[in-house]
């Protein structure tokens, strides 16, 4: 009691030193056990993404980028794949397939092209507002809304994109018509909207435009905030009725089809159709390739582990180095308590709760940040993947 | 108080020797020990205190033969009996003044801080004239209020003995009387006797006796 | 001992299986038009509710839902599309694709493509649109297709027992097989005679019947206008017509311009929208035995 009050004191009176020390070793206490708890924090997001995902559909090319456009909503461009590979697993009665399509974004979210049945595969619901009813609607995710400060009644203008270079095709204003629940997965960063209206941005359907001009912006007539966009589209009440799609729809595209098997059996039975190397599509489990993104990040960690390891051992020494070059510095103080008669074993003890103290202190320091880490890891996670996409 | 006889006590195989025959020091006397540095004065100190032990001869405080004493009975009679007084006063920086003189029960169970002590160093404080300074840590205080602070700690566990080690020497000369004065008036209502290593010859008279150490240095009796 | 542990046990399974069916509400069925709503009924009987939301009076084809009947199809377990074009807003509005269904999916090489429609808008100059005859199920034979399709999807969705649909299917094909051999006979040896219809409504129902009907662009049961008169005259004795169909009862003015023009008027409602509480049996059966009078009338 006695030496703990003597190191607190001495500690409380070097705050400063105290500090250092105790942030220094907080740190090292902190930082592994903090990308230990983010890694496996995203190793299960990532892998429980992968997992909800039984299948994904899409043309040939590298899996991780149909898995990351498709999972995550990264701004890879698989080889879009058409719709008529819906149809032909819907006829095939063996699963659901769901067409997703990312080729374009809005405010620095994809806007997801897809059909309702994205909305109950995942079990996504509105907190506020209503899910998708017409062509044109928005709904996004949540931290779309926090990031973008929008809310139902608002509008979202797509990306300028000539990627497809089709003249006259100008961004679409959509109306938010709903904002959903978080669900700490890519789905809260992302724009939903029917895949119609993807296919209207991409051009392939299109109404008698009521497009917003420079001179409507400049004239104030446009209710705009980004001023950078001055030409859209805008679906109205109006021009609905003149929104058309041009072609077969099966020759529409997606950026992939996440497929819902109906059971095992189907699931093997669908792989086999996809199986030859010289169809234009592949089939794949998304689970697979995640894990394979997985166990690659997990052999970085490794190298980042002892690269961890080496910094904390390190770091002690310095802190070592600090601690007994202050007890250095209390050579009197130790020599007026001999003096003054202490204890045998005192100074040993005044130095331990000292030194206990302070790493009592960093590791409630440590301890309180890894809490706060691992009670928002799901939320970073989400947002760090969200990042790296 | 002290009885110190045929004492003899050397660093090392051939280094400085000091040779006590005989010393006492009364209860409650005032006796100031002079000599010149390199003398052994302070030698004397630490073995009287038990911190050093003597190669032969007897030490005996109070009734206790310190010499005989085991280690740790030796700093637990040190803390409870004794009172020290630094040149340097020896106080930590990191203590309040108030800290500093409750600093000898922090480091042993010899001592427990109760009510009584804490009054104790609340009234030594007001009579050494730092009772509104106890908060205060030793960085602001001046030197003299640091000494004052430094008598209290060695006055605050009742000691019957206070052993001073150039207690004046840092003050400067209007001070240093003073602290003297308030030294020998704390340790007189304590009931305590005071030996003093000084090398203010302008002091001794206060004293009631004075011991020259130049004839305990080894070799210069023989 | 035991047939009567079977009999008690037979009782429980019914017991259970009714309330069940009482605790839940009816599984929701929803058809594009009132063909496939009569359809879905005839095969659901009380198993679940079908609703065809478009009001009494609105051509089902250009109808727009509201945000309420949106939410309403949204949710239904079953969303019936005739296919072929018809009903347009469904390009518009988003739909649970598991839970629609295309009764034509089948029968697209059976469609009939109409002439094409060439229009322009913004920038991207000019383009054409095919079409496609919409209104499948007045040629019965592709009623049936479609009757089939619809209990297909209702006894993969579960929504009544596979065995009672089944047999409700086979009375419905037999009810659309015998007003086919009715309209057969009736309308057999009519290849000669050229028809007007005020709306491009019938051409499976001609295809089937090998009868020649061409077809008017006018507002259903409405008076027509001037220039309505003026193509139909132009028509008519172009293709020396004798005979004019309406889909929905016209004004008693409109059927006496008709005949001032030599024109007998025929109203052949097409159970696209909601029409007269007869049912599409009744309408179709009059309405065949009408221009097989009339025919023959204008054979005399």
């Amino acid at each position: 009691m006695n030496a703990l009050f003597l190191a607190f004191s001495y500690l409380r009176y070097h705050w400063a030193r105290s500090l250092v020390l105790v942030l220094v070793a907080a740190l090292i206490m902190f930082v592994p056990v903090a990308t230990q708890t983010l890694l496996s924090t995203s190793e299960r997001a990532l892998v429980a993404r992968g997992e909800a995902t039984p299948l994904l559909l899409g043309s040939r090319g590298s899996q991780l980028d149909l898995t990351m456009a498709a999972l995550y909503f990264s701004e890879e461009r698989p080889d879009p794949v058409a719709m008529r590979e819906v149809e032909s697993v819907w006829d095939s009665g063996l699963g659901v397939p769901i067409p997703v399509h990312t080729a374009f974004s809005s405010g620095g979210f994809r806007i997801v092209g897809t059909t309702l049945d994205y909305f109950d595969f995942r079990d996504l619901t509105p907190a506020s507002g209503r899910g998708l009813s017409i062509l044109g609607d928005a709904v996004i995710g949540s931290d779309v809304a926090a990031a973008l400060g929008k809310r139902v009644g608002d509008t979202l203008v797509s990306a300028p994109e000539n990627l497809f270079d089709l003249d006259g095709v100008y961004p679409l204003e959509m109306p938010i018509v709903g904002v959903l629940e978080p669900t700490n997965t890519p789905d809260d960063q992302a724009i939903f909207v029917d895949i119609k209206t993807a296919w209207v941005i991409q051009g392939i359907g299109h109404g008698h435009e009521d497009v917003v001009t420079a001179a409507d912006v400049a004239a104030g007539t446009a209710a705009l905030a980004n001023a950078a966009v001055v030409q859209y589209q805008r679906i109205t009440d109006d021009n609905i009725d003149s929104f058309h799609f041009h072609g077969s729809q099966d020759d529409f595209p997606a950026s992939a089809v996440i497929v819902v098997p109906n059971d095992t059996r189907s699931s093997t039975i669908l792989k086999g159709r996809y199986l030859d190397s010289e169809l234009p599509t592949q089939l794949i489990e998304p689970a697979g390739v995640i894990q394979g993104l997985v166990d690659r990040i997990f052999r970085i960690k490794s190298l980042l582990d002892v690269v961890t390891a080496i910094i904390a051992v390190a770091a002690f020494a310095a802190v070592g180095l600090a601690v007994f070059l202050s007890y250095r510095l209390r050579a009197r103080e130790i020599a007026t308590a001999v003096k003054l008669g202490a204890q045998k074993g005192m100074v040993l003890r005044l130095l331990a709760a000292e030194t206990i103290t302070l790493l009592l202190i960093a590791g409630s320091i440590a301890a309180i940040g890894a809490a706060i880490v691992s009670r928002n890891a799901e939320s970073w996670v989400g947002w760090l993947l969200a990042l790296g996409a | 108080m002290v009885r110190v006889e045929n004492l003899t006590f050397g660093y090392g195989a051939d280094g400085f020797r000091l040779r006590v025959p005989e010393f006492s020091l009364d209860d409650g006397e005032r006796v100031a020990v002079v000599g010149p540095s390199g003398s052994g004065k302070t030698t004397l100190l630490n073995l009287i205190a038990g911190i050093l032990r003597p190669d032969d001869g007897r030490i005996d405080v109070a009734g206790t033969e310190v010499s005989g004493l085991s280690d740790a009975a030796r700093r637990r009679f040190r803390a409870s009996r004794i009172g020290f007084v630094f040149q340097d006063f020896a106080l930590l920086d990191y203590l309040s003044a108030r800290q500093n003189i409750f600093y000898p029960y922090r480091i042993t169970p010899a001592l427990v801080l109760d009510d009584a002590a804490r009054d104790r160093a609340e009234r030594l404080a007001s009579a050494c004239g730092i009772g509104d300074k106890l908060d205060r840590h030793p960085g602001g205080l001046s030197q003299g209020e640091q000494q004052r602070v430094a008598i209290c700690r060695a006055l605050v566990t009742q000691p019957k003995l206070i052993l001073s080690d150039e207690a004046t020497g840092n003050l400067d000369p209007d001070s240093k009387a003073r602290i003297l004065d308030l030294l020998f008036e704390q340790a007189t209502e304590a009931g305590a006797a005071v030996l003093a290593v000084t090398h203010d010859h302008e002091l001794l008279p206060r004293f009631e006796r004075v011991l020259d150490f130049a004839q305990f240095r080894e070799g210069a009796t023989a | 001992m035991v047939r009567v542990l079977n009999g008690f046990l037979a009782f429980v399974v019914i017991a259970l299986s009714g309330t069940t069916a009482f605790a839940q509400d009816r599984p929701r069925v929803v058809a594009v038009n009132q063909a496939l709503h009569d359809f879905a009924e005839r095969l659901l009987g009380d198993a679940a509710e079908v609703v065809f939301p478009v009001p009494e009076g609105v051509d089902p084809s250009f109808w727009r839902p509201s945000i309420a009947d949106i939410s309403m199809i949204q949710s239904a377990d079953l969303i019936l599309l005739n296919g072929a074009g018809f009903a347009t807003w469904i390009d518009r509005v988003s739909l649970p694709r598991s839970r629609v269904v295309n009764t034509s999916a089948a029968i697209e090489d059976r469609f009939i493509v109409t002439e094409s429609i060439t229009h322009s808008h913004g920038d991207g100059g000019e383009h054409s649109h095919e079409g496609i005859a919409s209104y499948t199920w007045l040629d019965p034979m592709l009623a049936i297709a479609q009757a089939e399709a619809i209990a297909a999807a209702v006894i993969v969705r579960d929504l009544a027992i596979e065995g009672i649909v089944e047999a409700r299917l086979a009375e419905l094909r037999s009810d659309l097989t015998a007003l086919d051999a009715m309209a057969q006979d009736a309308l057999s040896g009519m290849d000669g005679v050229a028809m007007i219809a005020t709306h491009p409504r019938y051409q499976y129902f001609a295809r089937r019947y090998s009868l020649s009907i061409a077809s008017l662009e006018w507002d259903a049961g409405a008076m027509p206008g001037e220039d309505d008169l003026a193509d139909l005259e132009r028509l008519s004795t172009e293709l020396d017509a004798g005979i004019l169909i309406w889909e929905a009862q016209p004004p008693r003015e409109a059927i006496e311009l008709a005949d001032a023009l030599g024109l007998k008027s025929i109203v052949f409602e097409t159970w696209a929208g909601q029409g007269t509480p007869d049912s599409l049996f009744t309408a179709y059966r009059q309405a065949v035995s009408d221009l097989a009078d009339a025919a023959s009338q204008f054979a005399d």
